[in-house]
C-alpha cells in the first residue's frame, strides 16, 4: 500500500515535473502579436494604433534560427550590441490638448516630426559611439532612410535620465526633424512583420488612407537582455512595432454629430482574418474616461426615464453609439477613486475569412461632447527676438487644471510640488548661454536655482557637438503658468555646411517634456489581459511624456556666388592697383613731354576723330591735319593689328585643343 | 641731347623706331649729332632692373602657387601594376603537380617504367592540347612517376616515388571485402597505403592511380576516390591503362572532372572580401494553407558545418536562415492530368524567382561586398501542390530544383498533405520531416557544387566509359578542393590584376582627383600579395597562394571601391582658372609688357649710345 502510494506520488512529481517542462518550451517559443486600438476623438477624428510585437527567445537556449522573428533584427541586435533602442517615422504633429495627453498611447506613440532615434548600447563606453555612427547606416540602409545623418558627432547627444530612469551613460539621441516620411520607409517596416501586409490586420494599411491621416506615426521599439551577463534568464529579444494614425472618417452627417465610421470607410479596406501566425489577433474601440462618464449620465437618465435595465456587457448598444457587432469581450479600466476608468470592447478577427470579412462598424445616436485628459502642463515652445544676430529660446508650459495633480502631489499642501523634466537638444550653430537661464513662475520671473531640482548642460562644441540641456524643475502645484528662456546668438556657418535650399531656416528638434511623477497607465481588472502584449502595454507604467514643436530658426545665409564675386572684384582691384604702380614707377616724364612735344602733329585715327568732334563742337572749320606720308605706315599698323589678332586666336585654339 | 633742337621729319622718327637702321641713315647722321639715333650717356639701367624684378619675383613665386592649388595624388605604382597584368596575362598560372601511376601485375613486359612515364606524358600533353589552357590547371612538364609491380619484383622510376614494393599483399583481399561498401574501405586503405600527405617534397600535390590487372574480372571499373587517387581495375592491356590513366589525370584531377556547359571558372560564387553567406530560405507561399517550419539547427550542426569546414580555404563561409510567409512564386504552372500534379518547365525557371515578394537579402551581410547564396526551399500553397518540375525531355526532375550561377538555388518541397489530400490544421505549425530535409540538402549539397562548378553527380561519363567518383561526407573530395583552390587562386589574381589595372587607367584620365594615401598603400599591399601569390603558385603552396590570392583581390577592391575614389574632385582646372585669372591674368599682362618694353627700350638707347660712341670716334 505504501508502495502504491509512493509510486503514485512519484507519478505526480513526473506529472509536474513534465507539466513544468512542457510550460517552459513553451514560454521559450517565439511570439507574434497584432492588435488594432480604434477611438474616436473629441474632435470628429479616429485614432487607429496598430501594434505588433514579435519575441524570439535567448539564443543560448533558443539558437540562432527563427521561424518568425526577422533575421535583419536579430542580427542587428547582435551586430550592435543593442539593449533597448527606439527608431520612429513621424509625420505630422500630435496635438495635446485635442487628442490628449495623459493615455499610454500619447506618452509614448505622440513622436516629434520626422525621425528619432535612441539606442541603448552594451558595449564598452569607448565603443559606443562606433556602434551608433554603424548602427546609423545600418538602418539607414534597412528603413530607406536618410538615418545616416545622425552619425555625425553635431547630431546626436548622451542623455542622462530623459528616456531611462537609471543612466548607463551608453544611451545615445539623435533627431531629424526634417526627415519626410512615406511609403518607401512602410514598407521596410512590414517586411519586419511575417505577414507583411498580406494577411491578418495589417492588411487595413492602405498607403492612400493611412498617409491621408492628420498624424501618422510609425514606430520600432527594441528590447534585448541578450548581452546582460548578470541575468540568469533572459527574455531574449522582444521587437514592438506601432503604427498610430490620427484620421478623419468622411461621412455626410451634420456638423454637431459625431461621425459615424466603419473600418472599411476609415482604411477602405477590410480585414480578411488573422495572420496566420500571430497567436492572437484582436481589435480593440476604447472608448475614453469622459465619454464614459457622459455614457453613465445619459444612462442613469434613461433609466430614470424609462426604467430600463440596461446590462453593462450589453453596452456595445448604448443610448450613445452603437457598435455593429457585440464584442468578444468588454474590459473595463479598474476606477480610480476619482475618475472613471475608460472601456474596451474586444473583437477578435480569428473566425472571419475572405469570405466573411471583419467589418466594424460605429455609430453616434446623439451628438457628444467630450475632452481628452491632459498631461498636468501643455508646453509649446517658440523663439523670441528678432534679426539675425540673436534670439531666445522659451518653453512655456501651462497648466491644464488636470485632476490628477493632487493624486500626485502630496497630501500636505504646502509641500505639494510637481516635477517636470525637459531635455532639449540644440545644433551647434544656435550658441545658447545657458547662464541666461530664466525662470518665470505665473509671469514673475524667479530666482532660478529655487526651482529647479537637478540640472545636466553640456554647452555645444563648435562643429564637434550640440549643446544639450537636460533639467528636473519642481513647480509648486498652484502654478497656473511656468516657462524658461534661454538666450542665444545665431553662428555662422562655413560655406559648404548650409544645407540646400538654406534660406528655409534651420530646425531646433522637439524639446522633451516629461512628468515623472505621474504615470499613464491603465490597469484591467482581469488577469487575462496580461498575457496580450498591447494590453499588458497600455498597463505599463511609463511617465507621461510629450514633445513640444520644432523650433525654425533663420540664420544668416549668404549669397552662395557671394565668393566667387568677391574674388573677381578684389583681384580686379589689386590688378588696377598693381598695374598702374608698376607703370608709375617705370614712367619717364622728360622724355614723354618731349616725344609729345614732338609727335604732337602726328595723330591716331581715333584723335583725329576725336578732334573732328571738339572742332564740330566748337563751331570751328575742322582742319585735317596734314597729309603725310603715312599710307605705307598704316598699313604696317594694320598688319601687325592683324598678326596679334592671330597670334591671340592661335594661343585660343591651341588651349582649347590642349584641354578638350 | 638737349643740343638737339632741330625739327625732326615724322618720317625719320619712324625710321629710327625700326629695329633695323640703313647704312644711308648711318651716313646721314653721321654729319651731325641726331637725337632720334644717337644718345651721348649711356641708358639707365634702374627701370629695366626694376621691371625684370617683379617679373622674376613672380616667376620664382609661381611654384608656390602652383604648390597652392596641387591635390594630393598619393604615387600609384603604375608599372608594377602593367608588369604584374602582362605576366598574369601572358602566362596563365600552372600549378606544379605530381602523377604517380602503379602498375600491378602487368607481368614482365618490355616496356620499362620510364617507357610507360613517357607514353602517359604524350597522352596527356594530347589531351590538355585539346582545350585551351585554362587558367588554374597543372603543369604538365612534371615527369610521371611509375611503378610496375609483379607478384616477384618492383621497377620503379627514380624520383622520390613513395610506393613501397610489395605492399600490394592485402590490396585485392581489401578490394574484395570494399565491393559492397562501394569502393570506401578500399579508398581509406589505398590513403593509408599510400600515406600522402597531400604533397610532395618538390611541392604540388601528389596524384596517384593504381591499375591492377585482373584477368577473371570482366568489366574494367574505374573509380576516382576522396583523396587524392584513382584505381583502375579489370582485364586491361597495357595500352588501354595508359590512355586511361592520362585521361583520369587530365579530366579528373587537374580539369575537376568538368562537364560541357557546367559554370565556368571565372563565375567563382566567392564575395570579393572573400566571404560566402550561405542564407537558406524557407518559403511558405500561402501560410494559410499550412506552414512549415524546419529544424535548422540540426541541419547546421550535421550537413553544413562540415562543408564550411571543408571550404575555409576558399572562403570564409557563414550561415544563415530564416522562413518567409506569404511568398508566391511569379510564374505559371499548369495541371498535368496523367502526372496528376502540377508542372512547371524550364522555360518558366526565368520567372519562378519573384523578386517582389520573396525578400531574401535580410542580411546585415547584404550591405557589403559579400557574396551571399540564396537557397531557396519553395513549398506551394494547396492550389498548385504537388508541384514538379518537367525537363526538357519530357521528364520529370527529380531534384525538383535549380540553380541560377552567382544567385543560388531553388529547390520545390512538396509537403505530403497535397499528395494524401486531407484537410490539415492550418494554425498549427508543422516541421519538415527529417528524410525529407535531408533529402533536399543533399540537392543543395548538390547545387552548391555546381555553382563552384563542379559535377553533380557521382559518375563521369567520358569518351572511353564512365567513371565513378566517391561522395565525401563533405560535399567535397580532397582532389576537388585541389582544383577549386587552383581555379580560385588564378581567378583572383586575374580579378585583381583587372581591378588595379582599370584602376590606374582611372586615375591616370582624371589628372585632377584626389588620390589618399590608403589608396596608395592598399595598391601596395595588394601588389605585394599578388606576387607572394604567384611565387606561392611556383612552389605549388595551394592553400598559402589561394588566401595571398584572396587577400590580393579585396586589397584591390577596397582600393577601387574606396569612399574617396567616388568623390572626384569639385576643386577642378576650371575652377582653379576662374579664381585666379581676375588677379593674373591683367597682372601678369602689365609685368610682362613692361618688362618686355623696358628691354626693347634699352636695347634700342644701348644702340643710340653705340652710335654715338662710334662717331665720336
Amino acid at each position: 500500500m505504501s508502495r502504491l502510494k509512493f509510486s503514485f506520488l512519484l507519478f505526480l512529481i513526473l506529472l509536474w515535473g513534465s507539466e513544468s517542462t512542457a510550460e517552459e518550451e513553451k514560454e521559450a517559443n517565439e511570439e507574434f502579436t497584432e492588435a488594432l486600438l480604434l477611438r474616436p476623438l473629441p474632435d470628429r477624428k479616429v485614432l487607429a494604433h496598430f501594434h505588433f510585437q514579435s519575441s524570439a527567445p535567448p539564443t543560448q537556449t533558443y539558437g540562432r534560427h527563427h521561424y518568425i522573428f526577422p533575421k535583419s533584427i536579430y542580427q542587428l541586435v547582435h551586430k550592435f550590441h543593442i539593449r533597448e533602442m527606439e527608431l520612429s517615422f513621424t509625420q505630422g504633429r500630435w496635438n495635446y490638448e485635442r487628442w490628449g495627453g495623459f493615455d499610454p498611447i500619447s506618452s509614448s506613440n505622440a513622436k516629434p516630426p520626422g525621425v528619432e532615434l535612441w539606442a541603448d548600447f552594451d558595449v564598452p563606453q569607448n565603443q559606443v559611439d562606433d556602434s551608433w555612427k554603424n548602427l546609423t547606416h545600418a538602418l539607414s540602409g534597412l528603413f530607406c532612410a536618410s538615418i545616416n545623418f545622425l552619425e555625425h558627432s553635431t547630431s546626436y547627444s548622451a542623455t542622462q535620465w530623459s528616456f531611462q530612469s537609471s543612466s548607463s551613460g551608453k544611451l545615445r539621441y539623435g533627431t531629424l526633424p526634417r526627415e519626410a516620411v512615406c511609403t518607401e520607409n512602410l514598407t521596410p517596416w512590414l517586411k519586419l512583420l511575417p505577414c507583411r501586409d498580406k494577411a491578418g490586420l495589417s492588411s487595413l494599411m492602405d498607403r492612400p488612407s493611412i498617409y491621408r491621416g492628420y498624424y501618422h506615426s510609425q514606430r520600432l521599439h527594441l528590447k534585448s537582455d541578450e548581452f546582460d551577463t548578470s541575468k540568469i534568464s533572459s527574455s531574449g529579444i522582444v521587437l514592438e512595432q506601432t503604427l498610430t494614425v490620427v484620421l478623419q472618417p468622411n461621412t455626410f452627417s451634420g456638423k454637431k454629430l459625431q461621425p459615424s465610421w466603419s473600418l472599411s470607410s476609415l482604411f477602405g479596406r477590410k480585414v480578411t482574418g488573422k495572420c496566420s501566425l500571430s497567436n492572437s489577433s484582436n481589435v480593440y474601440v476604447q472608448f475614453q474616461q469622459n465619454l464614459v462618464s457622459e455614457e453613465n449620465e445619459s444612462r442613469e437618465k434613461s433609466e430614470a426615464q424609462k426604467n430600463e435595465i440596461l446590462i453593462h456587457e450589453g453596452s456595445h448598444n448604448n443610448p450613445l453609439f452603437a457598435l455593429s457587432h457585440p464584442p468578444k469581450r468588454v474590459i473595463k479600466e479598474v476606477e480610480n477613486f476619482q475618475k472613471e476608468g475608460s472601456i474596451l470592447y474586444e473583437y477578435s478577427v480569428e473566425d472571419y475569412d475572405e469570405y466573411g470579412p471583419f467589418e466594424l462598424g460605429l455609430r453616434w445616436k446623439v451628438p457628444v461632447i467630450w475632452s481628452c485628459q491632459q498631461a498636468p502642463l501643455h508646453a509649446s515652445r517658440f523663439l523670441l527676438g528678432s534679426g539675425n544676430e540673436r534670439g531666445a529660446i522659451a518653453i512655456s508650459m501651462k497648466s491644464t487644471r488636470s485632476n490628477d495633480i493632487e493624486i500626485a502631489g502630496l497630501d500636505d499642501e504646502k509641500a505639494c510640488s510637481l516635477r517636470v523634466g525637459i531635455f532639449q537638444v540644440v545644433p551647434w550653430y544656435v550658441k545658447v548661454y545657458y547662464h541666461t537661464l530664466e525662470v518665470f513662475l505665473d509671469g514673475e520671473s524667479q530666482a532660478t536655482m529655487d526651482n529647479i531640482e537637478k540640472i545636466h548642460v553640456s554647452p555645444s562644441e563648435d562643429k564637434v557637438s550640440p549643446g544639450v540641456m537636460e533639467i528636473v524643475l519642481r513647480l509648486p502645484c498652484s502654478v497656473k503658468t511656468a516657462a524658461l528662456t534661454l538666450e542665444f546668438d545665431k553662428g555662422f556657418l562655413h560655406i559648404d555646411e548650409y544645407p540646400p535650399d538654406a534660406n528655409q531656416g534651420f530646425d531646433i528638434p522637439s524639446a522633451v517634456v516629461h512628468f515623472a511623477d505621474f504615470v499613464a497607465n491603465m490597469s484591467f481588472e482581469d488577469n487575462l489581459s496580461k498575457e496580450i502584449p498591447i494590453l499588458s502595454k497600455l498597463q505599463e507604467k511609463i511617465p507621461v511624456r510629450s514633445y513640444t514643436e520644432v523650433l525654425l530658426v533663420p540664420l544668416t545665409t549668404p549669397d552662395f556666388s557671394m565668393p566667387y564675386n568677391v574674388i573677381t572684384m578684389t583681384c580686379t582691384i589689386f590688378a588696377l592697383y598693381f598695374g598702374s604702380l608698376l607703370n608709375a614707377l617705370r614712367r619717364r616724364r622728360g622724355e614723354e613731354e618731349r616725344l609729345l612735344k614732338g609727335k604732337g602733329a602726328e595723330k591716331g585715327p581715333l584723335s583725329l576723330l576725336l578732334s573732328r568732334l571738339s572742332a564740330k563742337l566748337r563751331g570751328k572749320q575742322w582742319e585735317p591735319p596734314k597729309p603725310s606720308s603715312s599710307s605705307s605706315k598704316k598699313s604696317s599698323v594694320n598688319y601687325k593689328l592683324v598678326a596679334k589678332v592671330v597670334l591671340v586666336a592661335g594661343i585660343a585654339i591651341v588651349w582649347q585643343f590642349y584641354y578638350q | 641731347m638737349d643740343a638737339a633742337n632741330t625739327p625732326i621729319p615724322p618720317a625719320m622718327a619712324e625710321i629710327s623706331e625700326a629695329p633695323s637702321t640703313s647704312a644711308a641713315e648711318i651716313q646721314k647722321a653721321e654729319a651731325e649729332f641726331d637725337s632720334e639715333t644717337m644718345r651721348k650717356t649711356k641708358p639707365g639701367l634702374k627701370r629695366f632692373a626694376l621691371t625684370l624684378t617683379v617679373l622674376l619675383s613672380f616667376l620664382s613665386g609661381l611654384p608656390f602657387l602652383w604648390k597652392s592649388v596641387e591635390i594630393y595624388r598619393s604615387p600609384l605604382p603604375f608599372r608594377e601594376i602593367d608588369d604584374l597584368s602582362a605576366a598574369v596575362e601572358l602566362n596563365p598560372l600552372q600549378f606544379p603537380c605530381r602523377f604517380e601511376v602503379v602498375f600491378v601485375d602487368f607481368g614482365r613486359t618490355s616496356s620499362t617504367a620510364n617507357e610507360l612515364s613517357v607514353s602517359i606524358e604524350s597522352h596527356m600533353r594530347k589531351l590538355a592540347e585539346k582545350d585551351s589552357p585554362s587558367c588554374g590547371a597543372c603543369n604538365y612538364n612534371s615527369t610521371v612517376s611509375v611503378a610496375l609491380e609483379s607478384a616477384s619484383d618492383c621497377f620503379r622510376t627514380d624520383g622520390d616515388f613513395n610506393w613501397k614494393c610489395g605492399a600490394l599483399n592485402g590490396l585485392m583481399n581489401k578490394y574484395e571485402a570494399s565491393r559492397e561498401d562501394g569502393g570506401e574501405l578500399f579508398d581509406d586503405y589505398l590513403k593509408s597505403l599510400l600515406n600522402d600527405n597531400g604533397s610532395s617534397s618538390n611541392g604540388g600535390k601528389v596524384y596517384t592511380v593504381i591499375v591492377v590487372r585482373r584477368e577473371e574480372e570482366k568489366h574494367v571499373s574505374a573509380v576516382v576516390g576522396k583523396y587524392r587517387h584513382a584505381w583502375i581495375i579489370g582485364n586491361i592491356s597495357k595500352e588501354e591503362a595508359v590512355k586511361k590513366v592520362a585521361e583520369v589525370f587530365v579530366n579528373t584531377f587537374v580539369n575537376g572532372g568538368k562537364e560541357e556547359g557546367s559554370i565556368g571558372g571565372e563565375f567563382m560564387p566567392v564575395g570579393s572580401d572573400g566571404r560566402i553567406v550561405l542564407s537558406f530560405n524557407l518559403l511558405n507561399a500561402n501560410p494559410n494553407d499550412w506552414t512549415y517550419d524546419w529544424e535548422f539547427q540540426e541541419i547546421d550542426d550535421n550537413i553544413l558545418s562540415p562543408i564550411v569546414e571543408a571550404l575555409k580555404p576558399l572562403a570564409d563561409i557563414r550561415v544563415e536562415s530564416q522562413v518567409l510567409y506569404h511568398t508566391p512564386k511569379s510564374s505559371f504552372s499548369y495541371w498535368d492530368d496523367k502526372l496528376e500534379s502540377y508542372i512547371y518547365t524550364t522555360k518558366d525557371l526565368p520567372f519562378f524567382v519573384n523578386s517582389n515578394e520573396w525578400h531574401l537579402d535580410t542580411s546585415v551581410a547584404a550591405g557589403g561586398r559579400s557574396k551571399i547564396l540564396h537557397f531557396v526551399v519553395y513549398v506551394p500553397s494547396a492550389e498548385e501542390c504537388p508541384l514538379l518540375l518537367q525537363l526538357p525531355n519530357g521528364e520529370i526532375s527529380k531534384t525538383n530544383g535549380f540553380i541560377s550561377p552567382m544567385w543560388g538555388s531553388v529547390a520545390v518541397w512538396n509537403p505530403s498533405a497535397c499528395f494524401k489530400d486531407l484537410k490539415m490544421d492550418t494554425r498549427a505549425r508543422h516541421k519538415i520531416p527529417r528524410e525529407d530535409l535531408t533529402k533536399t540538402f543533399e540537392i543543395f549539397i548538390g547545387q552548391l557544387r555546381q555553382l563552384f562548378g563542379l559535377n553533380s553527380k557521382n559518375h563521369f561519363a567520358d569518351a572511353s566509359g564512365t567513371l565513378r567518383l566517391l561522395t565525401s561526407e563533405r560535399g567535397f573530395s580532397e582532389w576537388e578542393l585541389d582544383f577549386l583552390s587552383r581555379q580560385h587562386t588564378c581567378f583572383n589574381l586575374l580579378q585583381c590584376t583587372t581591378t588595379l589595372g582599370s584602376l590606374s587607367r582611372l586615375v591616370q584620365s582624371l589628372p585632377r582627383m584626389i588620390i589618399k594615401d590608403e589608396i596608395g598603400k592598399q595598391v601596395k599591399y595588394s601588389l605585394e600579395a599578388a606576387k607572394l601569390a604567384v611565387s606561392n603558385v611556383s612552389y605549388g603552396m595551394y592553400d598559402a597562394s589561394a588566401v595571398f590570392s584572396r587577400h590580393a583581390r579585396s586589397f584591390a577592391e577596397d582600393a577601387f571601391y574606396h569612399p574617396s575614389m567616388m568623390s572626384v574632385s569639385y576643386y577642378s582646372f576650371e575652377h582653379c582658372f576662374a579664381v585666379y585669372s581676375p588677379f593674373f591674368l591683367p597682372v601678369s599682362l602689365h609685368v610682362v609688357l613692361a618688362a618686355v618694353r623696358e628691354w626693347k627700350r634699352y636695347k634700342l638707347e644701348s644702340r643710340k649710345y653705340n652710335t654715338w660712341k662710334a662717331k665720336k670716334m
